[in-house]
């Protein structure tokens, strides 16, 4: 053939395909989530559920939010905040935002939604959580100012996690608060497409986001409620994300070539707590202490989580600030346990125990509950394990009409005040220990404004705790996720599915 | 006639009321459900005031009476989860449970009754055999491991299905499956021995004397006669899936009447729990009233009034 025909064919082919891949660059991508409920409403900061929220935060915007490695707040839509007395904290806004509706993002916007949090008439679940806030203030278009009716220190962990969202005031207003929580406007990466409720939420990108290009086209939430469905639709490409992959189940993922198992250290802890709320030998120290000598806790790591977990032996995450590798674990000792329990004045053959755990709850947390009474066989105490469904379960514990002995998770923990001081104070709702030294301290702890102090407080709490053993601290959970291949993105150790962090790869 | 109508809606209304009142006072057993509402690190004089605000701190028989003078109104109150007015939460779950069971009512009876009938004519031949062993089979398996089978096979392995979900007549294919698998050997069944019982009669005897065909005698003597005890156990059936199959719509994610009041017992959501009853006792009543009214036209010699 003529060299010019074999150029001139070339370039005539090379024509014919660059539509393909102009199509294949362009194509528009979509993510879809499999989760296990459906969001319980679209309104921002009225209601607390992680499902609800992992949604919400795809729409609405917070004042802060968490680095996701190693979870500092930074500022998001505040650009940042000034303690300006000990119940005035001052936070100043982002310029350049506004919601889906074009409407401007203000002092004003933050004013309403505290407005419409804290007012009893909303019934949101925010107003316990937020009711030290006594006012929100304008001080001009980009300041507002927090103003508490007692120390606060934790005000600003509380405006970094979901969901205080901010509301589109003009908007609400106009259409309604029934309508707007069916028809969310927020400033988030994600504009409200379609709500078809029981099935599925679909989102569509914001193309004028402030914080920068969204990559997913669109994200589509779809209920799955029983976990091995979900499963198999993540394997059947029906779905593209799973949250809680079973442990079992990693292999089976990891080998369909459709997804990978994506693991992360969660900032969730798992922990048996000893209850002294009711009369029981856990009520004896030297019971408690021997508890945490026989139990095993890295053959439990190891044979029962197949490694998948990270442990702890102080009372907080690795996340929290009031983390401490000063408090260190007990370790394995049955024969120091034997003699604890002697000297406590029981016979271990002769004692029995009960365990309560929920199912499906945490990772394999009726399995690891069943190991623990299985250990605690081998220095002869008789353990009775307990499976409750997990509404039972958190009634017992808040009536103090649980068992010896409790399995339970706690979480994402980023700081001590919603982790230390809401769990060793005898009269808090999920509590299972109370003494006064430590209620004591727990007490001015709370009133520490400046971080560094406030972390060191508690840490000095925590050193007082180990010895009076209210816990076997486990661990922190693993989070498994199961991703498809195509999509680039890493889960967080605060459980947050945010699909503006995701791109296709 | 007219008397039998009323007393039967009287009946009714009289056993509707007993189950709300019953399960009315068997949920609050459990407690009360403000706790379940409020994020972990709440206070406790947060939670009296929260309880407070939606009345649960009021004595039992207060909120019984305050319950039923609104439901007169039509007044169920609204979801303790959603925020929003519970009736029609409720009736947008029923379409699609509806669906589901006529479809799966549709399979009973397009597959069950034919078995039923050739075991009962063919009575101890092979035919017969396999048709009772693949229905007991089918009545045997539990119903969450065959749907979890199906999806696996046909929605996993082959692709054919869609996995869960609701949406075009695919999605319909195996929850359907499902669901009729266990009630279709109940009714293949009950058809056997109706049809075994029918055949037996005098009646039939005679005609097969006058030289009628078999195909006949079933067509025109045998089937309407064997009718009435089908039709009772597929009323009942009819009522269970109309009422929300639980395992099933969970299993294959079908937003429906069952998993739906499932989760509000779970999530202690009194208010669309007590509309859920309303609404399963109303089916249960209807359905129970259309089987004995099928009985006038099956069976002449029946009387009502």
């Amino acid at each position: 053939m003529k060299r010019s025909a074999v150029i001139l064919l070339m370039f005539g082919l090379g024509t014919l395909l660059l539509p393909a891949g102009i199509v294949a660059q362009t194509k528009p991508t979509q993510v879809t989530i499999g989760i296990g409920s459906e969001p319980l409403t679209l309104m921002g900061a009225t209601i607390v559920d992680w499902t609800t929220n992992a949604q919400l935060e795809n729409i609405y915007d917070l004042l802060f939010t968490r680095d996701p490695k190693d979870e500092r707040i930074v500022p998001w839509l505040a650009t940042g905040y000034k303690v300006v007395d000990d119940k005035t904290w001052e936070v100043t806004l982002r310029r350049d935002v506004r919601f889906h509706d074009r409407e401007r993002f203000d002092a004003s916007s933050v004013k309403f939604t505290f407005d419409y949090l804290l007012d009893p008439k909303n019934k949101t679940h925010y107003l316990p959580r937020f009711k030290r806030v006594q006012s929100v203030e304008v001080v001009n278009d980009s300041t507002v100012r927090f103003r508490t009716s007692e120390p606060y220190p934790s005000l600003l962990n509380d405006l970094s996690l979901p969901g205080p969202f901010m509301l589109a005031p003009v908007y609400v207003q106009k259409v309604g608060i029934e309508y707007a929580s069916s028809h969310p406007i927020g400033t988030g990466p994600y504009k409200f497409k379609e709500w078809v409720r029981g099935e599925r939420l679909v989102l569509t990108k914001n193309p004028d986001y402030w914080a920068g290009p969204v990559k997913i086209d669109t994200v589509i939430f779809r209920v799955i409620p029983e976990f091995s469905a979900r499963l198999a639709a993540l394997l059947s490409g029906e779905i593209d994300v799973m949250k809680d992959v079973p442990p079992q189940a990693v292999d089976t993922v990891n080998r369909s070539g459709r997804a990978t198992v994506r693991s992360t250290v969660s900032s969730r802890i798992n922990y048996l707590a000893l209850e002294t709320l009711h009369p029981g030998p856990m009520q004896n120290v030297k019971v408690r202490q021997a508890i945490n000598y026989a139990v095993d806790v890295d053959e439990l790591i190891k044979t029962v989580l197949a490694g998948q977990s990270t442990r702890i032996c102080d009372y907080v995450s690795r996340f929290d600030p009031a983390y401490t590798p000063a408090v260190k674990c007990y370790g394995y000792n049955p024969d120091k346990a034997k003699q604890l329990l002697v000297e406590a004045g029981f016979d271990p053959g002769k004692l029995t125990l009960t365990l309560d755990t929920p199912t499906g709850r945490y990772p394999l947390d009726k399995e690891v509950s069943e190991a623990i009474a299985a250990q605690l066989g081998k220095i002869g105490l008789t353990v009775h394990v307990q499976v409750n469904e997990w509404r039972s379960h958190l009634d017992k514990i808040i009536n103090r009409k649980v068992g010896d002995m409790f399995f339970l998770g706690w979480g994402p923990d980023l700081e001590p005040t919603g982790t230390i001081a809401q769990l060793f104070v005898g009269s808090l709702t999920y509590s299972s220990f109370g003494d006064p030294k430590i209620e004591e301290m727990i007490h001015k702890a709370e009133q520490i404004t400046n971080p560094q102090a406030n972390a060191a407080a508690y840490q000095k709490i925590q050193e007082a705790l180990q010895p009076m053993a209210p816990w076997v601290p486990l661990w922190q959970q693993h989070d498994l996720y199961g991703v498809a291949t195509w999509i680039k993105w890493q889960p967080r150790p605060d459980e947050k599915v945010w699909m503006w962090e995701a791109t296709a790869k | 006639m007219t008397r039998y109508l009323v007393a039967r809606v009287l009946q009714a209304v009289i056993a509707v009321f007993f189950a709300l009142t019953a399960v009315f006072f068997l949920v609050r057993i459990t407690g009360d459900p403000v706790i379940l509402f409020l994020p972990l690190d709440v206070q406790p004089k947060d939670i009296t005031e929260f309880r407070h605000l939606l009345g649960f701190d009021q004595p039992v028989w207060v909120q019984y009476g305050t319950f039923l003078g609104r439901a007169l109104h039509g007044d169920f109150g609204a979801s303790l989860r959603y925020r929003a007015p519970a009736l029609p939460l409720v009736l947008q779950r029923f379409p699609a449970t509806v669906k589901l069971a006529v479809v799966s009512l549709a399979l009973v009876a397009a597959g069950a009754v034919p078995i039923g009938v050739v075991s009962a004519s063919h009575r101890g031949s092979l035919v017969d055999t396999l048709g009772i062993a693949v229905t007991a089979l089918g009545q045997a398996v539990p119903g969450f491991w065959l749907g979890l089978m199906l999806i696996w096979i046909f929605g996993v392995w082959l692709r054919w299905f869609p996995v869960s979900g609701y949406g075009d007549w695919t999605h319909f294919v195996l929850p359907a499956l499902t669901l009729a698998a266990f009630y279709a050997a109940q009714i293949a069944r009950v058809t056997r021995s109706a049809v075994l019982d029918a055949l037996g009669q005098d009646y039939v005897r005679t005609a097969r004397a006058k030289g009628m065909s078999e195909p006949n005698v079933l067509a025109r003597h045998v089937l309407k006669n064997a009718a009435i005890p089908v039709v009772t156990v597929f009323g009942l059936n009819a009522g269970q899936l109309l009422g929300g199959a639980v395992v099933t719509e969970t299993i294959f994610a079908w937003p429906g009447l069952g998993g739906y009041i499932l989760n509000a017992l779970l999530g202690r959501d009194f208010p669309v729990v007590m509309v859920g009853v309303l609404f399963t006792s109303l089916i249960y009543v209807t359905m129970n009233f259309l089987v004995d009214l099928s009985y006038l036209w099956l069976n002449p010699q029946v009387r009502y009034g």
